[in-house]
This record gives C-alpha cells, structure tokens and sequence, in this order.
C-alpha cells in the first residue's frame, strides 16, 4: 500500500511536466488545427542554449532559465514562420510534414553544435527528500508540480479572461469571421506560437532540472510525452492537457514499478490507442467533427 | 558495379516499398506515422521463415506480406474510423507498441550448435539465406526491383481503374464517395491491407538483405520518412515517393560530402518544397498534365478525365 501511494505521488510529480508539455502543444493545436512535430526539438534548442551558458559562463539558474525560454520561443518562430506561416488554409499535413523535417534539421543542428552525447543542466533544488509520514517527496519535484499547476492557472486566465485570450478564441471559431472584427490574426498566432514554445520551454527546463543532463533525445521525447498526454487529455482543453498529463505520469509509474522501463513504455502507448480507439476526443475534449485538413 | 553501389541501390529499393505503402494511405487521405510497424511485422516473420523454418525465399517473402496486411486489417478495424489527426496518432501508437513487443520477443532454436533467432533487444542476427544458397549481392538487387517494378505496374493500373478512383475519391471527401455509392469502410481497409502488405514485403527484402534485425530500426523515424517521401515527391503518381527515395537515400545520405549536415540539408529541402509545391514534385496536375502531352504525341488525343482528376491546392 506504501509502495502504491508513493508510486502515484511519483507520477503525479513527473505528470506535471508531461502536463505542461501537453498544454504548449495543445495551444498551437487549438488555435492552428494544426500539429507541430517540431514543439520538442525547439524546446531542445532552448534547453541546449541553456547548457550552453551553464557551461561556458557557469550562468545562474535565472540566467539559464531565461536563456532557455528565449531559444525555444525563437526556435518556436522560426518553425511557425517555415512550416505554419507560408501554408495555405487546408494544408495541414504539408505543416505537419514540414514540421517533423524541420525537427531534424534542429536535431542535426544541435549534434553539430555540441557533439558530445550529453551536457550538464543545473540542478532546481538539491538537498534531502521531505518526509511526509512513511513517504519521500522530492523539492525539485515540489517546485515542478506547482510550478505546472501555476503556469496552467496563469494560461487559462489569459485565454478565458485578457483581450488577447477573446482574440485567440475568436479565431479558434471562425478565422475569416475574427479578421472582418479587426483582430490582427497573423499577429495573435504568432503571439500563440511564442506563448506555446515559452510554456514548453518551462516545462523542459524544469524536466531537464530533475534530470541534470540535456541530449538530442530530448526533442523528441518531449514532443512524444506531449503528444501522449495532450490526446489523452483532449485535444484543445487546457485542463484536460494537465489531467492527460498527470494521468500518463502515474500510468508510467505503476507499469514501471511492477513491470520495468520497457514495459512501462508499452503500457503509455497501449493507453494512448486505447484512448483514441474508444474514446478519440480524449478525456475532456470533444472529438472533431470535420475531416481533418485534406492536402489540397 | 562495386559493392558500395549495389548497397545503395539495394537499400533505395527496399525503403521504396516502405514509401510505396505510405503513399497508398495518403490516396484514401489517411497519414500513417506507422507503417515501419507492418515493415518490422514482415521482416521478422520473413526471417524467421526462412532461418528458423527453412522456407524458400519466396514463400517466405509471401509470408511476411501475408502478415503485414493481416496486422493492418487488425489495426484498420478500430481505427480507420477515426478523424485524420487521431488516426495519424493511433498508427504512431501502434508502431511504437509492435517497436516494444519486439524488444521483448524471443524465439530462438539451436541450428549447428548455434542458438537463431529474435533475441529481444539485442535483436535478430544470422538470417543467412542468401549466403546459404548463393545468392550473390547483384542477383539480390535485381530481385528487389524486379518485385518494385511488379509492384509499381500493379500501383499504376490500380490508380486507372475504378478502385484507384474511388480511393483518390474517398481521399478527397469520403462523404461525397459514400454518396456516389463507394462502399468507403471496406475500401479504406483494402488500401490499408495492400499498404501493410507492401511494407510487409518491403520488410522481408530488408532483412534477407541485412541478414540482421534490430528493433530499434523500426522506430517512428523510420515511419515518418517513408511518408515524407511520398509529400516530396508528389502525389500525383506512385513514381513520386520513388524519387523522394532518391532524393534522400541516393543523395543526401550516399554522397559523403553532405556527412553530418543530411538532415539539415534534407530538413530545409523538404520545408520549402511544401511551401512551394505543398503536393509534392510530381502533384496531380503536373503528372496529368505530363498524360495529356505524351498521348498527344504519341498517339490519338483523349478526353480529359476530370473524374479521377483532383483539383490543384
């Protein structure tokens, strides 16, 4: 029983992040119907950024934390202005194909520029666990979790409650429609596109605080994990990414306690076809409705 | 010819059937990110034939297909329903757990003191058929594309014939197509089956020809490129993932002096080819275009056929 808590308290703590992850992806999903593939990579780039300064200028936690927000939003633009800007309404698989190339040139980019397998990231908190009865919490995973369920706060009072959020929505409605009221909608996207890459952004720094170490792997870890909770979740529903996302992170820690890394690999994605297959609008959104952009 | 050569083209003929497949789904208007999962389904079931049962090459070749396209059926039922997103996700999901099953799967008999067969993560070594009955490296090449050409002509007569124009119809609107009387559901599931036969086959080639499988080959890279092949090359025929084939494997990754920067080279040619010809190189018009020309030439003009023509992006 001991075991069974502390194993749910352990995938709440990382399914914060996934949760984050997923609440970046599922803002460029709900205002571009699009996927963006290269939502990991560019929080990747970020991160590398970050190491970078970590490393070269041994830069404070502030320091990098900015650094690594700052890289993935312009690595976030620079996807939006390649693979989202320049298509035409309805094709959508050409943005997603050329997200997914554009995620192997930031990948290919981020070897060539630091060629060895892994680099340090500065730790968020050292120091004991906290003792909670028979149970082990760690800080670092603290300062996650709350962190998460801040910034998910914070995004959902920006999009139900600021000018800027009405905007957005009204061009999640009916783009044509938001333009003839004199919303900039070029501008609004963009600004959702920053806004996106900075929550992943956030969110990658604080998994790759936990973990202390940054690979290439990463990019495309994150887009998976975001991906996974994000569908599970909802798609387009902030809370259904958080729930999506703390419900993959405890799915992970019980399949790994009884059954080991693989398996628990196996068990995330078995809950992500069975949730596509018996319910494909996810937890808390609703499936769509029209086909989904067709090429041309 | 030298050996690096005969490799090179024997491995742009074996990724062309995992391409071909792709394509075959993106004709009914379905993204699969998961058909290096019928690719592996064949590989190992062809290996595994052939090394473990002592199967003809051919019989085993037929029986990875077979698996291939009976795996697809089983994963088109439950989700070829689904929206295009969702479906592009299961397939990824799908894959991934066939990735994992097989990093998992052991199967392994004692040959000649030597214990054959798929050992989990440390992969599949010694499908050595070809060795065993000398098969050389140019007779192996010619095989391979002499099954591409017949799949390629089947491909082709397909796409003029009323199947192919019902797939391109259910590719276009599958609501329209069940008003004109396509029954869309079976259709979808026979594309699906062909496609995962194709990559099934594709599958068995490539492990007859590495003689050595490894999971962690099959993982959604894999997948994603064989789709992006065909986005790149067009869409208009299935000559078009052919060169998106040629493109990355023939250039970007055979020629050295691109070592290190393929896939930035790669990732930026196909982010503005999209931009500039979002159906790829060879999109329906251009291919119909090019038709028209050729029967102008070469014999007697005919009526255009705006049925199975789709309109341009």
């Amino acid at each position: 029983m001991v075991d069974f808590v502390q194993n749910t308290l352990d995938g709440v703590m990382t399914g914060s992040s996934y949760g984050l992850l997923a609440l970046g992806f599922t803002l460029i999903f709900g205002v571009m119907r699009r996927l963006n593939l290269s939502y990991g990579p560019s929080i990747m780039i970020g991160a590398y950024l970050g190491t970078l300064v970590y490393v070269q200028l041994s830069a404070g936690p502030l320091v990098v934390i900015a650094v690594t927000l700052l890289g993935a939003v312009l690595a976030g633009l620079y996807v939006e202005r390649l693979c989202f800007a320049p298509m035409a309404a309805g094709a959508g698989v050409a943005s997603m194909v050329s997200s997914f190339a554009i995620w192997m040139q930031l990948e290919q980019a981020a070897v060539l520029a630091l060629p060895r397998h892994t680099y340090p990231f500065p730790p968020l908190a050292t120091g004991a666990p906290l003792n909670l009865g028979p149970f082990l919490l760690r800080v670092d995973h603290l300062i996650m979790l709350t962190g998460a369920l801040a910034l998910s706060a914070c995004v959902h009072l920006l999009i139900y409650r600021s000018h800027f959020g009405l905007g957005l929505r009204a061009i999640i409605n009916n783009p044509v429609a938001a333009h003839l009221v004199g919303i900039n909608v070029r501008a609004a996207i963009v600004r959702a596109f920053a806004l996106a890459s900075a929550v992943g952004g956030v969110a990658g720094y604080l998994v790759l605080a936990v973990d202390q170490q940054v690979t290439p792997m990463f990019g495309m870890w994150a887009t998976i994990k975001g991906l996974i909770a994000m569908m599970i979740g909802g798609l387009g529903s902030i809370p259904g990414a958080i729930l999506g996302g703390l419900l993959l992170g405890v799915i992970e820690a019980h399949s790994q306690w009884y059954f080991g890394p693989h398996i628990r690999d196996l068990f995330a994605y078995l809950a992500l076809f069975a949730c596509l297959a018996l319910r494909p609008g996810g937890l808390l959104g609703e499936a769509l409705h029209e086909p989904f952009e067709r090429g041309a | 010819m030298d050996d690096y050569l005969v490799g090179v083209l024997s491995n742009i003929g074996v990724i062309s059937f995992i391409a071909l497949s792709a394509y075959l789904l993106l004709l009914i208007g379905a993204i699969s990110f998961g058909q290096q999962a019928f690719f592996a389904i064949g590989a190992y079931a062809a290996g595994i034939a052939t090394a473990l049962w002592g199967w003809p090459l051919w019989l085993a070749l037929g029986w990875g297909a077979a698996m291939g396209g009976v795996a697809a059926v089983l994963v088109g039922l439950p989700t070829l329903r689904l929206h295009g997103l969702y479906f592009a996700i299961a397939t990824l999901a799908f894959a991934e757990m066939v990735r994992l099953l097989f990093e998992q799967f052991r199967y392994q008999v004692t040959i000649d003191g030597e214990p054959v067969g798929p050992n989990g993560t440390d992969g599949f070594r010694g499908i050595r058929y070809i060795f065993e009955n000398d098969v050389g490296p140019l007779q192996f090449l010619a095989l391979i594309y002499g099954l591409l050409a017949v799949v390629l002509a089947g491909l082709m007569l397909l796409e003029r014939s009323r199947l192919g124009a019902a797939f391109r119809m259910i590719g276009e609107d599958p609501t329209l197509a069940a008003l004109n009387g396509i029954a869309v559901a079976r259709a979808q599931l026979l594309a699906a089956a062909l496609a995962g036969a194709l990559a099934g086959l594709g599958g068995g080639l490539y492990a007859h020809l590495t003689t050595y499988l490894e999971p962690r080959i099959f993982d959604v890279m894999l997948g994603v490129h064989g789709l992006a092949y065909g986005l790149i090359g067009g869409l208009g025929t299935a000559l078009g993932p052919l060169i998106g084939v040629l493109i990355d494997i023939g250039m970007l990754e055979s020629i050295r002096v691109f070592a290190g920067y393929r896939m930035i080279i790669f990732g930026g040619l196909v982010a503005v080819l999209l931009i500039v010809r979002p159906r790829g190189l060879l999109d329906e018009r251009l291919v119909h275009r090019i038709g028209r020309a050729c029967s102008g030439l070469f014999g007697r003009p005919r009526p255009d056929k705006n049925g199975a023509e789709r309109k341009p992006a």
